[in-house]
């Protein structure tokens, strides 16, 4: 009877200690959810993950609001092993705060900054340290319907004085200049500030202004938002009117590009997938191009703006942060893996900042896309990108940009006072010591 | 076991214990922390630093705060005068309806209840530039509604005081009928001796037997009408230009876009006092044997 009970009591202890050896850790993510996008990441990223190894066992759980979500999850010191957030400026709170966890040890072992693109792997560091990885990037272009600028022999334009003259001729023809509206997304407007920032007072001021050697104040950025205020207002190139700007949202935009009510859309590189939809539904074909230059002292060659689109983070509260780093090197680890999971989703997320070179792409893809992707990389790469003010500005002066222009729009107060208080709230930001990283142009 | 453990009174404290228990920790322990919270310049994160009153003073210097407090105003008088008086009608109205009341009642109470982010689509699909109400005006050459007054800074504020109002109207009808219906009848029938017309009956009897329930209603309107925010921030989001931002939406702005949580709880404690003063003001009128 004794050694019957031996036997047992040693099996279900070899069985006890064995699965909790040999037990995958287990590493929760919370992500942005994304109706759209969710069930391709789910199988193409956390179902592959856990089918191609053992070690760790990744959960990956989607949020709406990810930012509403985490921010009590962290500070009650519990929440996932990773997370999402929807940029820099927030990392940058979080590292302030001692809830992000430093990945600098892990981005040593595995060598992540030889794999991703320099500007995107400084936007993580904080105090010399990484703290995040952008999950996607973007910048912002101009797509325009090609067939019907064929028919009317149009050209697409290259500096201010070719862009004005072409929005006259498509007015003249009963269309608006661009699609664009905000009623589904208010800070569309910063989309359009940053655009006029970079392509007229142009990037290398944008960037002493980040830093600090120039003021906002300074001539070529009140010019700047002057000229954006007589496009806007004056000339109603967005939708037609200012009204009708704040009265659409994505749908409605994106469906009025894609019908002829507009010629062109500016927008950011997230617009590519909806872009290439609507018009497969049309006889008419499109392409894209880089914002014009709208001032010399913006450069000769276009520029591309560079933003993140979100990024992934560990919890300082973690105790799985080695099975978590693991799970960052194996997204970063695999080029070809990478642009398969973000050409699944047309482009428009999961576009990982890593060092593509035409021999990654896929020969199916599509040339259009592909042109952006090696163009920008390019660009990026030498040096010649703008900065947007999503990724690059502190929380306060961001908003402010976005929520602030529509007064200006209003006629309430002038460019000048706007910028005014834009440098007095970076005076603030850079006091408290609030500024997210600006690599070394 | 002593026997005040066991009296009726302790047992009643046994039952109330659980919901003061949640209620001093979820909406209590907050509410103090929060007027704690103005004397500092915390971001929601990290360190709390004590400023004083400094947030106070910057209170009074925002420009988007007045404005924001004058729209709340201007959002009450409104929510005072039209939804009471068509109610009033309507609820009076009723009465004298016999057969199918029910669907009258039904049909006005219905967007009540509506989820807000319901009745904001419809209406903001109806003020549509494209495929609304002006959309179809201007396919039959006619220039009106070309422009959703959601999206022109003169309008905004009372667009979306309009589709609260539509949604919340119909709630103030049920409760005045529930009123009229406890007027004795016999009140009535002697004015009809006395030869009293529609009018006079409704203003020398109705009204005065309906007081507590439409001061009631006032106090709910006025107090209610601090913390509006969902059918600006689903409808205009304060804008354009600021011209429809409320308190809350401010407060909103500033504690979760701007992570100045700090100035965000001195907004929410001006909103705390100024309801405390709206209360106070009532039982004050009680005391003096208003019947409120």
């Amino acid at each position: 009877m004794n050694k019957i009970l031996n036997i047992f009591l040693t099996f279900i202890l070899t069985a006890f200690f064995a699965t909790s050896t040999f037990a995958a850790t287990k590493v929760v993510w919370w992500m942005e959810s994304s109706a759209d996008t969710d069930p391709t990441v789910q199988e193409m990223m956390c179902d592959a993950f856990n089918a191609e190894q053992d070690e760790v066992e990744l959960e990956c759980v989607f949020k709406e609001d990810i930012n509403d979500t985490i921010r009590p999850a962290l500070l009650s010191g519990s929440g996932p092993d990773m997370f999402d957030t929807p940029g820099a400026s927030y990392i940058k709170i979080y590292q302030d705060a001692g809830l992000v966890k430093s990945m600098q040890e892990y981005a040593d072992q595995y060598g992540w900054q030889d794999k991703l693109l320099g500007w995107a792997y400084n936007s993580g560091v904080f105090d010399g340290e990484l703290y995040s990885i952008p999950k996607n990037y973007e910048t912002m272009i101009y797509f325009y319907n090609k067939t019907l600028f064929e028919e009317n022999g149009w050209s697409t334009p290259n500096n201010l004085e070719e862009v004005e003259s072409l929005a006259a001729k498509i007015k003249a023809k009963g269309m608006n200049v661009y699609a664009y509206g905000s009623a589904g997304w208010q800070p569309t407007h910063e989309h359009l500030v940053g655009n006029y920032f970079n392509t007229y007072a142009g990037p290398d001021n944008v960037y002493k202004a980040l830093i600090g050697e120039k003021k906002w104040t300074d001539p070529e950025f009140v010019e700047a938002i002057e000229l954006l205020r007589k496009h806007m207002v004056d000339e109603g190139y967005w939708s037609g009117d200012l009204e009708t700007y704040y009265s659409l949202d994505w749908d409605d935009f994106n469906n009025e590009f894609a019908t002829r009510g507009s010629a062109m859309l500016m927008i950011g590189t997230w617009g590519f997938n909806v872009t290439a939809t609507n018009f497969g539904e049309t006889s008419d074909d499109w392409d894209w191009n880089p914002l014009p230059i709208l001032n010399s002292q913006a450069g000769s060659a276009p520029n591309y703006q560079l933003a993140t689109g979100g990024t992934m983070s560990i919890n300082a509260a973690s105790k799985n942060a080695d099975g978590a780093a693991k799970v960052i090197d194996w997204i970063l680890s695999d080029k070809e893996r990478a642009l398969k999971v973000t050409g699944s989703l047309g482009y428009g997320a999961w576009l990982l900042p890593l060092k593509y070179t035409d021999a990654d792409f896929d020969p199916n893809i599509d040339p259009r896309q592909k042109r952006f992707l090696t163009e920008f990389a390019e660009a990026s790469d030498s040096g010649n990108y703008g900065y947007t003010t999503w990724t690059f500005y502190p929380n306060d002066p961001g908003v402010h940009i976005w929520k602030d222009m529509e007064v200006v729009w209003a006629g309430d107060i002038t460019p000048l006072e706007f910028m005014e208080e834009s440098q007095r709230l970076w005076d603030q930001a850079r006091a408290d010591d609030a500024l997210v990283p600006v690599g070394k142009r | 076991m002593p026997k005040f453990l066991t009296s009726i009174n302790a047992i009643s404290w046994y039952f109330l214990f659980p919901v003061i228990f949640i209620h001093f920790f979820v909406v209590a322990f907050p509410s103090i922390l929060s007027l704690l919270l103005c004397l500092t310049d915390w971001n929601g994160f990290g360190r709390i630093n004590y400023v004083g009153l400094e947030n106070f003073q910057e209170l009074f210097r925002d420009r988007v705060f007045k404005k924001a407090v004058k729209h709340n105003i201007i959002w009450t008088v409104m929510f005072l005068t039209i939804p009471v008086i068509v109610a009033l009608i309507i609820a009076y109205l009723l009465t004298g309806i016999k057969r199918g009341q029910l669907f009258y009642r039904l049909v006005y109470f219905f967007p009540y209840i509506l989820a807000s982010i319901v009745n904001c689509l419809i209406w903001r699909y109806i003020f549509h530039p494209r495929h609304g109400l002006g959309g179809w005006f201007e396919n039959q050459g006619i220039d009106f509604l070309a422009k959703s007054p959601f999206a022109m800074k003169e309008t905004a504020l009372y667009a979306v005081a309009w589709v609260d109002m539509w949604h919340f109207w119909g709630f103030l009808v049920i409760i005045y009928l529930t009123g009229m219906y406890q007027v004795d009848d016999s009140l009535y029938e002697a004015a009809d001796i006395e030869g009293a017309t529609k009018f006079q009956k409704f203003r020398y009897i109705t009204l005065p037997m309906i007081r507590p329930i439409f001061v009631l209603s006032l106090i709910i309107i006025i107090i209610w009408s601090v913390p509006t925010f969902d059918y600006v921030y689903i409808l205009t989001m304060g804008g354009p230009a600021y011209s429809s931002e409320v308190v809350a939406n401010h407060l909103y702005s500033q504690a979760f876009q701007r992570m100045n949580v700090g100035y965000a709880s001195t907004i929410g404690v001006m909103m705390f006092f100024y309801v405390g003063i709206i209360v106070g003001f009532f039982a004050i009128l009680r005391r003096m044997g208003w019947e409120v």
